[in-house]
Order: structure tokens, then sequence, then C-alpha cells
């Protein structure tokens, strides 16, 4: 059987067509970078605006005791801050791509739409790189905007502290562009099989949904002082994902054939 | 091979048989009905020939390619009208049948128009811009038959074509059938409209989880050996010099109409002629047919037995 190109790119055309038409579904997915710019730009906020608060140095000196006297504590807190917000901030490209593919493939069940699909020339190869890009494009893009967002957000409010651009850095610009696509390779391949399994999208989305628990659980981790975040942590997290994509990949051609969506109908 | 071959083909999801040891023939041009009660497996019997299931048992070749193994061959030729329309309703109708035109990686600047031919003749032109979530059923349905034409099929699946349409669209979407059927295409129709099957197909098989039946519709409406005779006038006139003939031992009679029952077939020009010898003006004389609905009924109740 051999890929055609062609016929992937139609489903992705299908697919995104359909998202853009899809109000619901987009309010979802704009919520979520929504809170992932604008948590950070208020909490950087409230460092700036009262810099010398004797407070921030006890909290500063909870995470690094060994903080020099002469060190500006809110300049580290906002530096802890954006170092540890990333983890949380990778919890979009993974959740983003769940959201779309549990709607496209669970949903292609659900409203009965797979078998004529599947009637079609259309190899299981082909449909679900057609429905990953349709995911995963989306996810990176909004990854991206948001990204942009929150540089140009951050900078603006913390100039009168630090007159001059904290963002982007090193760490972000690897972490967006290197780590994020696979993180949200990870969130479609999950929510493509979870979806392949169970006839409805929400039962989809709720169980995809379940692996952004330890996401969020390692920045839970940070911000209790137990893991220190830098770019070798972040840059451990991407490896190891990435052996969950090549993992999740082998799973989705093992998996994935028309017998096998066709009598799971529920 | 042209067509499609049946060898022995059977179904089995878990422990339950849906279909087994089906085998028929279905020639180009030829539109063949298949019949059966709610769960009999036609559906079931219709996706495997469509390469969406494979068969538990038995092979089966459509326009020449292996239901089991040439499947991507085999969906390029095929066109499958499924049982719920499976329509996108954010798109628009255009948009849906655009995507099955990319799918099977067709000029759309051809396809198109051969598309919306079919739409208007549907009653659906110039509503292709509209979400196909605001259509009524019947013409998702409608929409959906377009669908399983964009492609130009060699051989069409339709299972229950004209359900939950009004008795004008029907009768185009059966108007429709006939053509395409009278362009050579094999095609094969899943109803339990049992006057339509009559109409559209020369050939039937009844099947219930096994075939129970097959053959030419006049074939298997043949009632036994009896022969429906109309006459000039009131029919009755004839019976008494009928009831004296050896070889019919039943006749009836109602109103310018006889049957009459033979023991052999090859005693009706003697029939005829005993008829034409007692003054009788005969305008026609054709081998008894039942009701399908009545051969089908009485086949079922056969098979529960
Ligand atoms: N995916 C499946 N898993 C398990 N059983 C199935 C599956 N598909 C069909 N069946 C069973 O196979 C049998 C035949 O079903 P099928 O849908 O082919 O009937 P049908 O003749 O099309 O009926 P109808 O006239 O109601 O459309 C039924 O008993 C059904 O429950
Ligand atoms: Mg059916």
């Amino acid at each position: 059987m051999a890929f055609r190109p062609r016929r992937a790119m139609a489903v992705f055309w299908k697919d995104f067509l359909d998202l853009r038409k899809n109000l619901g579904l987009l309010v979802s997915m704009a919520v979520l970078p929504t809170v992932m710019v604008l948590v950070p730009i208020g909490v950087v906020w409230s460092y700036v605006r009262t810099p010398n608060h004797a407070d921030l140095r006890s909290v500063a000196m909870f995470y690094d005791p060994n903080l020099p006297l002469g060190a500006s504590a809110a300049r580290f807190l906002i530096d802890k801050t954006l170092t540890d917000w990333f983890g949380m901030f990778l919890v979009m490209p993974v959740f983003v791509p769940i959201l779309i593919a549990s709607q496209s493939v669970a949903g292609e069940k659900e409203r009965r739409t797979l078998e004529p699909l599947l009637a079609s020339p259309v190899t299981a190869a082909e449909l679900v790189t057609g429905k990953s890009l349709a995911a995963l494009v989306p996810a990176v893009v909004i990854t991206w905007a948001a990204f942009i967002c929150f540089c140009v957000g951050v900078d603006i409010v913390a100039w009168p502290l630090v007159q001059m651009p904290l963002m982007p850095n090193a760490l972000w610009t690897f972490g967006v562009f290197v780590i994020a696509p696979l993180f949200a390779f990870f969130g479609n391949g999950v929510a493509v099989l979870i979806s392949a399994r169970v006839s409805e999208a929400r039962m989809a989305q709720q169980l995809s949904a379940l692996v952004v628990l330890p996401l969020v659980g390692m920045v839970g981790g940070q911000v209790a002082g137990f893991l220190k975040a830098g770019l070798a942590y972040y840059a451990l997290q991407g490896a190891v994902v990435l052996v969950l994509d090549a993992i999740l990949l082998w799973a989705s051609i093992r998996l994935l054939d028309r017998e096998r969506l066709v009598s799971r109908w529920g | 091979m042209s067509g499609i071959h049946v060898e022995g083909l059977g179904k089995r999801f878990g422990d339950r048989t849906a279909v087994e040891g089906l085998s028929f023939h279905v020639r180009p041009g030829e539109v063949f009905g298949l019949l059966g009660p709610n769960g009999a497996g036609k559906t079931t019997t219709v996706r495997m020939l469509t390469g969406l299931l494979s068969p538990s048992e038995g092979e089966a070749t459509v326009w020449g390619h292996r239901v089991d193994r040439d499947g991507e061959a085999l969906r390029k030729v095929v066109g499958l009208l499924t049982e719920q329309p499976g329509l996108y309703d954010r798109l628009t109708a255009r948009e849906n049948l655009r995507f099955f035109m990319k799918l099977h990686e067709l000029d759309e600047a051809k396809a198109w128009p051969r598309a919306q031919d079919y739409l208007r003749r549907f009653g659906l032109g110039g509503r292709d811009a509209e979400p196909v979530g605001g259509f009524s059923k019947g013409m998702r349905q409608k929409l959906a038959i377009v669908r399983t034409l964009v492609h130009d099929p060699q051989v069409i699946f339709l299972d229950e074509p004209t359900s939950g349409l009004d008795p004008e669209s029907a009768r185009t979407v059966r108007d429709a059938v006939a053509e395409l059927a009278s362009e050579g295409r094999t095609i094969v129709l899943c109803s339990h409209n049992l006057s339509e099957v009559e109409r559209l197909c020369e050939r039937v098989g009844v099947v219930k989880r096994r075939l129970l039946a097959i053959g030419p519709v006049r074939e298997l409406r043949r009632a036994g050996q009896a022969l429906d005779v109309r006459v000039d006038g009131e029919a009755e006139r004839f019976l008494n010099v009928l009831a004296s003939l050896p070889f019919a031992p039943n006749v009836l009679a109602e109103g310018a109409r006889l049957r009459v029952m033979l023991a052999d077939e090859a005693h009706a020009p003697d029939v005829l002629a005993c008829l034409v010898g007692a003054g009788a003006r005969v305008h026609s004389a054709v081998p008894a047919q039942r009701p399908l609905e009545e051969v089908y009924l009485d086949l079922l109740q056969e098979g529960r037995g």
C-alpha cells in the first residue's frame, strides 16, 4: 500500500476546515494560551511593582539560601518564575492537540462519518498523518504565537526594574522551538490512540488529558523547591518525550487498521 | 473479471455468526437486490465487499479485486452508500463533496460539474454552499448518494438508498440507479422496500445469515404451476368447461381473470385451446405470479422452520 501525500493532505484540509468552523472548540483552545501568557506576566508585574518589599528576600532565600546580599531578590524571583513557568507552558502544546485530535478521530466515529471515509481509498497511515497534522500545526502555531505575546508582555512589564529585554532567552527559545513540538507530537499520539479505542470524543478528551498531570506535578515540585529547573532539566524532559513519541508512532502504525476502527464502533 | 463474485463468504463477530456460506454473482449492468430482515447480515455483507471488514471465511472478488487483499485498488472502483449518511455537519454540501474528490485524487474542475448535475437532479441545486447541519433527513440522504457517485464508480453498493425520501425523490433516485446500471455499472441494492426492489432489480437474493433464495424476481414470484388468463367478459362462464379437463384440477375465476392450476406446465397450450374452443376471446395468458412480499414472507417462514 503506497502512501499518497495527496490523500493525507485531503484529510488535513477537511479537518482544518472543520476546526475553523468549530466555534466551541476554538474558544476552549483560546482559553489555555490566554492563561499561560497572562498569569506569569501578572506574577512578574507584582515583583516589579514592589521590588524592595522585605518579604521578597525571604521567599528568594527559600529557593537559594546562598543568595548574595547585594543581589536583587525581585530580579532573582523573576528569573525563577520565567524558568519554572516554561514547565507549565509545555502543558499547552500537549493539551491543544488532545482537544483537536480527540474531536477529529473519535468525533468521526461518533458522527458516523468514519465508515464512508474508510470506504474511500485513503489508507490508515494517510488518515493518521492528515489528522495528526491537523492537530499539530495549530498546536505549534498557537504555542509560538503565545510565546511571542509572552515575550513582549514580560519585557514591557519588567522594563522599569531591569531596563533590558529579559525575553526571549536561550531556555525559552530552545524550549519553544525544539521541546514544545516534541510535546505536541506526544499529546497528539496519545489522543489518536485513545480516540481509536473509545467511541465518544468527550471520553477520548478526558482520558487523554490525564497525561498533562505529570507535567503539572513536576512544576509543583519546582515551586515546592524539590526540583531545580534549568536548560538541562528541560532538555532531559524533551529527550524522555522523544522516546515516548517514537513508541507512540510505532504503536499507532501497528494498532490502527481499518477493521479495528470499523468493528469497534460503540 | 468484472462484476461481483462471492464464494462461501462468512463473517463472525466473536461467537456470533452474522453471515455464513454466502455465494452469488452479479453481472456488470445488473442491479442485484439484497433482501432480508433486520440483522440478517446485509450491511455486514456490503462492508465485506467494500473492504471495510475482512471475511472470516470464503472469498469475494469485486471488479477483479480480491476483497481481502487489494483493499486500496478495490475502494477506488467501488462507491458505497452507507446506512447512515455520515456527512460533516459543519462543512457545506460542496465541501463535503470536495473532500471525497480529493480523497479519490480527482481533478475537481472535472468532477464538480458531474456532482452538480446530480445535485440539481436531486433537487439540491443552489444549496451547495449551505452547511449540511441545516439539511433535512432526505436532503442528507440525497447528498450522501451524490457523494457515493463523485468518483464515477464501476461498482456501487447502496444500503437502503431511498430510506427517508419523499416519493418524488425516491423515484428520481430509482431513475438514476436504473440509468447507472444501463451504463454498464454493477449495482447491489439493499432494501426493505419490496416494490422498489421489484422495479429495479432483475435478480434478488434473500438472506437471513445464510442465503435463503436467489434468482430472477419473476422466477421467485412464480406461483407453482399456475396460469393467469384474461378473457373478454365474465370469466365465470368458462369454469365448467375447464373443470372437465383432467390436467387442471383447480380453477378460480374473478372478474375477467382465470387462475388455472396445472399438473404440468406443458398443458398450458391445451388450456388455451380449450378456452378458445369454448368461444373465449383470450387477451393474455401468463404464468401466475405471487406478490413478492408474499414470497419473501414465506421464505423467511421456511427459513425459521
Ligand atoms: N461490529 C459488529 N460487532 C458485532 N456484531 C455485529 C457488528 N456488526 C454487525 N453485527 C451483527 O451482525 C448481524 C448482522 O448485522 P447487519 O448490520 O449486517 O444486519 P442488516 O441486514 O444490515 O440489518 P438492517 O436491515 O437492520 O440494516 C447482527 O446480528 C448484528 O448485531
Ligand atoms: Mg443494514
